[in-house]
């Protein structure tokens, strides 16, 4: 086996799906960065620098996806919650379908 | 922005280093970009540290930093994105200058605006030439027919038709490419899928 071709194809397909699974863990609920993070890698073992998701996060705001608000708390120290659009929630129907097509060829493939 | 006060020293200057390379990475931005990115890295390593059991503030402090990563990498495309915004917003040539330094990697259609924005410093050229040279620098025809636009070594047959005009009209024509250039890296960005 060639494990460093492996290992690249993972790094690309995990950095390919990264905003579909962000959009995925903003479905049903609003998160702050951080929180938003822990939920990434509870359901994922993505290994990526956590100070990309928030270029990633502006990017998804650009595109009209998410919106974000600054929410004070007690500490003094506010935290930046995100969630979806009614286009992030139309777009990321459509990734899911897309997914889903892509998912049910591979299982075919790989019988 | 409310800073995170430390009791460990060591943790506090790690913290307020970490927080100059954001300085630093983010120096190009506007005011309320810079603040709000400040904000969302502080939040974060708040959290982080509320969140880690580790009873070290040392080791909390550097094991949030680095799977933060590195300011310079991990926020170079927000920066080059923020910048070019900001730029295609205020029309401001150093912020363009920036914008365009910080874009050079993301696509050869920002390389094709740079040629086309030096290119723009040729009608400031002109217009220097037409102070120093009056008599050879201008529109030139010749019956009627497009000769030159620029210098030339006058003669009988050219007649320069601008005269007096001719830094005016380089000056708008010079402003109206540069806010038409514009528009369109507005649109590119907007365009441009990372």
């Amino acid at each position: 086996m060639n494990s460093e071709f492996v290992q690249k194809w993972q790094s690309q397909v995990k950095k390919g799906t990264l905003a579909f699974i962000l959009l995925n863990v903003l479905r049903d609920n609003e998160f702050y960065g951080y929180e938003l993070i822990e939920q990434v890698k509870k359901y994922t073992t993505i290994e990526i620098a956590e100070g990309t998701l928030y270029p990633l996060m502006n990017r998804l705001k650009k595109e009209g996806l998410v919106t974000s608000k600054w929410v004070e708390q007690e500490s003094g120290i506010p935290r930046k919650y995100y969630q979806l659009t009614a286009i992030g929630v139309e777009t990321l129907d459509e990734m899911i379908e897309y997914w889903q097509s892509l998912e049910t060829s591979i299982k075919k493939l790989t019988k | 922005m409310k800073n995170i006060e430390f009791k460990d020293k060591s943790a506090q200057k790690i913290y307020d280093n970490y927080f100059g390379r954001i300085r630093r990475t983010i120096s190009v931005l506007a005011d309320n970009d810079k603040q709000d990115v400040l904000m969302e890295f502080n939040s974060h390593i708040y959290e982080g540290i509320l969140n880690n059991s580790n009873t070290n503030e040392v080791e909390k402090i550097l094991k949030i930093t680095q799977d933060l990563g590195d300011p310079e990498v991990v926020l170079k495309p927000l920066v080059a994105d923020k910048k070019l915004k900001q730029a295609t917003r205020t029309f401001n040539p150093k912020h363009i200058f920036e914008a365009i330094f910080l874009n050079i990697k993301n696509g050869f259609v920002y390389s094709v605006f740079a040629i086309l924005y030096i290119l723009l410093l040729g009608f400031g050229i002109l217009m220097y030439l037409k102070i120093r040279y009056p008599e050879n620098t201008g529109l030139f025809l010749k019956d009627g027919e497009f000769v030159a636009l620029g210098m030339l070594k006058t003669n009988e047959n050219v007649t320069e038709v601008l005269g007096n005009w001719f830094i005016p009209a380089v000056f708008f024509s010079a402003l109206t490419l540069y806010v038409l250039l514009t528009i369109l890296l507005r649109t590119t960005r907007k365009r441009k899928k990372e």
